[in-house]
């Protein structure tokens, strides 16, 4: 199977939908298809991945080093599938609620081929240009719905997210300028052997645009307005899938890229991941409505991921994306659940919200002990104690909502009933993967086992 | 000719991080115009040789043109970009009738206040039922 498959399949499906009204259920149902399908082909593109490792096209057959690649390793081909299930989920969510505006199915399939692009691209350059097309449909999605508290908060999205993107451009030219070459494994070579005062400079840009796209503390004041505002579909797919950007592009340039100065900063990752599980803790501990305290949560859990990648190495790095993946799990399955009510929905939240605390039998679990194994690897009290802390005090916000919303007010009118498929089965998995977690975590140690530093 | 193009970005930056800083919507849209072009200029900047425009035939040194092909890509995205931030600004107008950041901010505010208000009704409410 083509590598370029799953990209030019999504693609064409969200040129053709463009044209067409997406508020017609035929062409919604036709985009919720596409992505079907390309979740479908990734799915078989990952196995074959697994099987036969890494394989790479380069584009227009041009000779090695001229053409632009496109290159599918473990880490990549996981992470594609992962957004794009999150965003079939998401968008199906959507379309069984009646989809208002006519161009969102077919934003969402563009964010779908954004999204794939950057996750199968060798070439850094590609990578930007994936990222910003990715981007610019999470901006549009973003103000989905057309309230006016939206809209606000979605310009304040796109602002600030905009002066992320330039930064990674400046740090991109930089790179190019030190390294001549866009090929990531030749950036990777060559960056090895360069001044490490350049190297800094890049690393810094570098994380400071990842961040921003993550939500990281510092760098998170525009990302609770719009998680609230956003209908649950859409805030599943912007924390589930777009956000997946920001901790993939965190683990390709610092992990594979940049090993050595994301050894050498350690430190300063592992205070802004502890900054922001503490930060958002506490901010979701005082909110009181679910949408809010998701948002919040969304700060503190990605803190974590800045955690294990702190400790490096193959245990932090294979740590750090299993929590990635199961995060953006948990996260889509408590947004779309958490605006549906009845008691099928409430053991589905209920489910959710075992897993971020980190409780047995969801896939959270797996994803804690894996952050407890790196935190004893890094043989740091420190970093065990907040974990620890870090659960107990999800454990603490996420029953609270559970108390609020599933217990005392069950007699809101209740949404048809097919709304409760995208989060029923999405519990399922979640479970699935916390009886039967091997799968999970052989894909995120041979994932890890892509990154040059988590080689050596 | 670095020091030239560095002096240039960091100008226009500057001036842009100016602008992004004001009040007004359409301001802060032109300083982000600003300084996707001071990151365009340091892509431009970026090229590793110097020289003739590189077309064939080539005589000597020519100038890098992946650089050129990239900043090509980057200004058509960067003009996307800036079109669909006009439109939103236009969003917010026909919303608030008003550009001013302020406004927005409190109308920010303000929904944080009243859906954090209505879950505390509403928990209220629960309680008085359960006695």
């Amino acid at each position: 199977m083509s590598l370029a498959l799953p990209l030019g399949l999504v693609w064409v499906g969200a040129a053709v939908t463009a044209l067409l009204d997406g508020r017609r259920r035929s062409v919604a149902w036709l985009a919720v298809g596409v992505l079907g399908a390309g979740f479908v082909s990734l799915c078989v593109l990952l196995a074959l991945v697994l099987v036969d490792g890494p394989r790479t096209i380069v584009a227009g057959d041009w000779p090695a080093g001229v053409g632009i690649a496109l290159r599918a390793d473990a880490l990549g081909a996981v992470f594609a599938v992962l957004s794009m299930g999150v965003l079939l989920a998401g968008l199906a969510y959507e379309v069984v609620d009646e989809v208002e505006s006519r161009k969102t199915p077919a934003l969402v399939l563009f964010m779908g081929a954004g999204l794939t692009g950057v996750f199968l691209t060798a070439d850094i350059f590609n990578f930007y240009v994936f990222f910003e097309l990715t981007m610019v449909a999470a901006y549009a999605v973003s103000t989905y719905g057309g309230e006016r508290h939206q809209i606000g908060a979605g310009f304040i999205f796109a602002i600030v997210n905009l002066l992320g993107t330039f930064l990674f451009l400046i740090g991109l030219a930089a790179i190019y300028t030190v390294t001549g070459t866009l090929d990531m494994d030749g950036v990777g070579v060559a960056l090895a052997r360069t001044d490490p005062t350049a190297v800094a400079l890049i690393g810094v840009s570098v994380l400071v645009a990842f961040s921003i796209k993550l939500g990281l503390f510092p760098f998170h004041f525009w990302l609770p307005p719009v998680y609230v505002g956003a209908t649950p579909g859409v805030a599943a797919m912007l924390s589930g899938a777009v956000a997946n950007v920001g901790s993939y592009g965190l683990l390709r340039f610092g992990g594979d890229l940049l090993p050595d100065l994301f050894a050498a900063g350690a430190g300063v990752l592992a205070v802004l991941g502890s900054a922001s599980i503490v930060y958002g803790a506490i901010q979701a501990i005082s909110r009181r409505s679910a949408s809010e305290v998701l948002a919040y949560s969304a700060i503190g859990q990605v803190g974590y991921v800045l955690i294990a990648l702190a400790v490096g190495g193959p245990v932090g790095y294979a740590a750090a994306i299993l929590y990635a993946i199961v995060n953006a799990l948990n996260k889509t399955l408590l947004f779309l659940t958490v605006r549906v009510r009845g008691w099928l929905v409430g053991t589905c939240f209920a489910i959710g919200a075992l897993s971020v605390a980190g409780v047995p039998p969801s896939a959270g679990f797996f994803g804690k002990v894996e952050l407890f194994r790196a935190g004893i690897e890094a043989r740091s009290a420190v970093l065990v104690a907040l974990i620890f802390l870090g659960g107990a005090l999800s454990f603490v916000y996420m029953f609270q909502i559970y108390q609020r919303d599933f217990w005392r007010d069950q007699h809101e009118p209740s949404a048809g009933r097919a709304l409760r498929v995208p989060g029923v089965l999405l519990a399922l998995v979640v479970l699935v993967l916390g009886l039967w977690p091997e799968p999970l975590l052989a894909v995120s140690r041979e994932a890890a086992a892509a990154l040059t530093g988590g080689r050596g | 000719m670095t020091l030239a193009f560095a002096l240039a970005a960091g100008v226009l930056a500057g001036s842009g991080a100016y602008l992004a800083l004001k009040n007004d919507l359409l301001r802060v849209v032109a300083g982000i115009v600003l300084i996707a072009n001071a990151a365009n200029l340091t892509l431009m900047a970026s090229g590793r040789t110097r020289g003739e425009s590189p077309i064939l035939p080539v005589e000597g040194e020519i100038s890098d043109p992946l650089v050129q092909a990239m900043t090509l890509t980057a200004l058509v995205i960067g003009f996307a970009v800036i079109a669909l931030l006009l439109s939103l600004v236009y969003r917010v107008y026909t919303g608030y009738d008003t550009l001013d950041l302020d406004e927005l901010s409190k109308e920010e505010a303000r929904h944080a206040r009243e859906i954090d208000q209505q879950a505390r009704d509403d928990d209220d409410a629960a309680e008085a039922e359960g006695r």
